[in-house]
């Protein structure tokens, strides 16, 4: 009985276009929904992805010191042979990096060194806007990764906008308009 | 003297309908980009100007600066010929369509139409089943597999399309009594057409749709499977006038349906200008021109020729016996 009226319930839809009403009425609405797009170098951009691998950073314990023990163990594990670590011992006995290079132009973000590391000393983090001119500048010492910003315990994060052109901005020659002037764009 | 002024009126007529038509598609790119951005939550075009404003006059600069490439192989004389073809008809069109009764300029009285004509309606039919020469002439000539995809699923698309569109506003002469668009207007100044012809807008506006190549039936160009169909090797100006011919044929169709189903310049409740009710009217179909555009898949054109001789065709033929029972 009801699958009756189910089915002539349809038969009626479909003769005044029940869905193709439906659909009408879908885009209408979303017509007047938020945008999800993020101007991002205008404005900040969200990264709510808590598991994003992004690059690396290197932590720092209670004390401040790095937490790395040095033992080499994500330059084993590490995929694409591109962690290279030179052990030292400091001046409290302590086993620490004295070179600790990352080269990011071959890493494949595969986060296997953050699972490896005994001394939890090695993460991903949210940054991925590193692109460079030379893959030499990809290679990554201790004290910048030490500098990378870390995750937010939330997971996420605010990167904020880059060419905000009303306010912070540089640039730095005297032709400010031509073929190549964003070039000289800083951030002050 | 009276002879000169007439003259240069007309001249004047025809010179403003020209360059609106020529400029309208500018902003109705712009709303069109910014209406499937914001329909798909994106923003659309942001970027030159205030909210991508002037990007429409920056696509023309880019068009008229490229390369109008006519391709080793094509017939020139008609690769040249078609975009014209697409072009000229929805202009000449517009001759015949009345936009009001009048207006009075320094004691001058100005009618809002360059012509009436007794057979207006004929001769829109007539002129604009040309422009189809331009579609089909397009793809043939360019001699590539794509373009000639396009243009026989024009020739297929057109018969299926343009025999009920014409069946169906016999409903709408046979109320007016008359094919006069002006009359037809007059004819409806106490009740719309749309109440008493349901069906035949129905017939007449999916019709229409077809006629203005527009989703859920622009087989011709069909972007997902033909590339750009017809005018897939065309580029630069010869593109542009494609283009220009597109939305010149939106807005004609729009400008139809209002005319001959909702009452043209006539408005309801708030008293508003007679021709600002008619732009507004206009305005309205040429928004669910787009936003169909952006809601509805695309027809294969078997289905499309389904359509068009199974449900369109009897339709509007019990619609002209109906009416005619009833009315006459
Ligand atoms: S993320 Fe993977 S590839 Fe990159 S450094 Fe760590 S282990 Fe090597
Ligand atoms: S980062 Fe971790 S795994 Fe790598 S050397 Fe330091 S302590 Fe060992």
């Amino acid at each position: 009985m009801s699958r009756a009226r189910d089915t002539i319930g349809t038969w009626i839809g479909w003769a005044f276009f029940a869905d193709l009403a439906n659909g009408l009425a879908l885009t209408f609405g979303y017509m007047f929904s938020k945008p999800v797009t993020m101007q991002y170098p205008d404005q900040e951009k969200w990264l709510p992805y808590p598991r994003y691998r992004g690059h690396h950073f290197l932590k720092r314990d209670e004390e401040g010191e790095i937490k790395c023990v040095a033992c080499e163990l994500c330059a084993r594990i590490c995929p694409c042979d591109c962690i290279e670590v030179v052990p030292y011992e400091d001046e409290k006995g302590n086993r620490r990096p004295a070179k600790f290079e990352i080269d990011t132009a071959r890493c494949l973000f595969c986060g296997l060194c953050e699972d490896a590391c005994p001394a939890d000393a090695i993460a991903l983090g949210q940054q991925y806007e590193f692109s460079s001119f030379s893959s030499a500048d990809l290679v990554i010492g201790r004290d910048d990764l030490l500098a990378k910003p870390g995750k937010a315990a939330t997971g996420g994060g605010v990167v904020a906008a880059r060419l905000n052109t009303k306010k912070d901005v540089l640039v730095e020659t005297k032709e400010t308009q031509g073929y190549n002037w964003w070039r000289n764009i800083r951030r002050t | 003297m009276e002879l000169i002024v007439a003259l240069g009126l007309i001249v004047f007529k025809v010179a403003f309908l020209i360059a609106i038509l020529l400029l309208l598609p500018l902003p109705l790119t712009w709303l069109e980009r910014k209406i499937a951005g914001h329909m798909q939550q994106r923003m659309g075009p942001m970027r030159v100007g205030w909210h991508g404003l002037l990007q429409p006059v920056a696509d023309g600069i880019k068009l008229l600066t490229k390369e109008d490439h006519i391709p080793a192989e094509a017939d020139r004389f008609l690769f040249k010929l078609a975009p014209i073809l697409a072009l000229a008809p929805p202009f000449v069109v517009f001759v015949a369509i009345p936009f009001g009764e009048s207006v009075s300029v320094l004691g001058t009285e100005i009618t809002l139409y360059v012509s009436n004509m007794n057979v207006a309606l004929l001769f829109v039919f007539a002129v604009i089943g040309i422009e189809v020469y331009g579609v089909i002439f397009g793809g043939w000539a360019a001699n590539s597999k794509y373009a000639v995809l396009g243009s026989l699923r024009t020739c297929a698309q057109m018969i299926s399309y343009e025999i009920p569109m014409g069946f169906a506003v016999i409903g709408v002469v046979m109320l007016a009594q008359s094919m006069s668009l002006l009359e037809i207007v007059r004819a409806q100044a106490d009740l719309w057409n749309i109440v008493y012809q349901p069906v035949g807008f129905f017939v007449f506006f999916v019709a229409g749709l077809a006629e203005a190549q527009r989703i859920p039936f622009d087989l011709a160009e069909a972007e997902g499977d033909l590339g750009a169909g017809f005018h897939t090797e065309y580029s630069g100006i010869r593109f542009a006038f494609f283009m220009i011919s597109e939305y010149a044929i939106v807005l004609l169709v729009s400008v139809l349906v209002v005319i001959l189903f909702f009452g043209g310049w006539n408005g309801v409740l708030i008293p508003l200008p007679p021709l600002l009710w008619f732009a507004l009217k206009v305005a309205f179909f040429v928004y669910v021109f787009i936003w169909f555009r952006f809601t509805f898949p695309r027809y294969r054109y078997d289905q499309l020729m389904a359509i068009g001789w199974k449900v369109l065709l009897p339709l509007s033929m019990a619609n002209i016996i109906i009416t005619g029972i009833a009315f006459v």
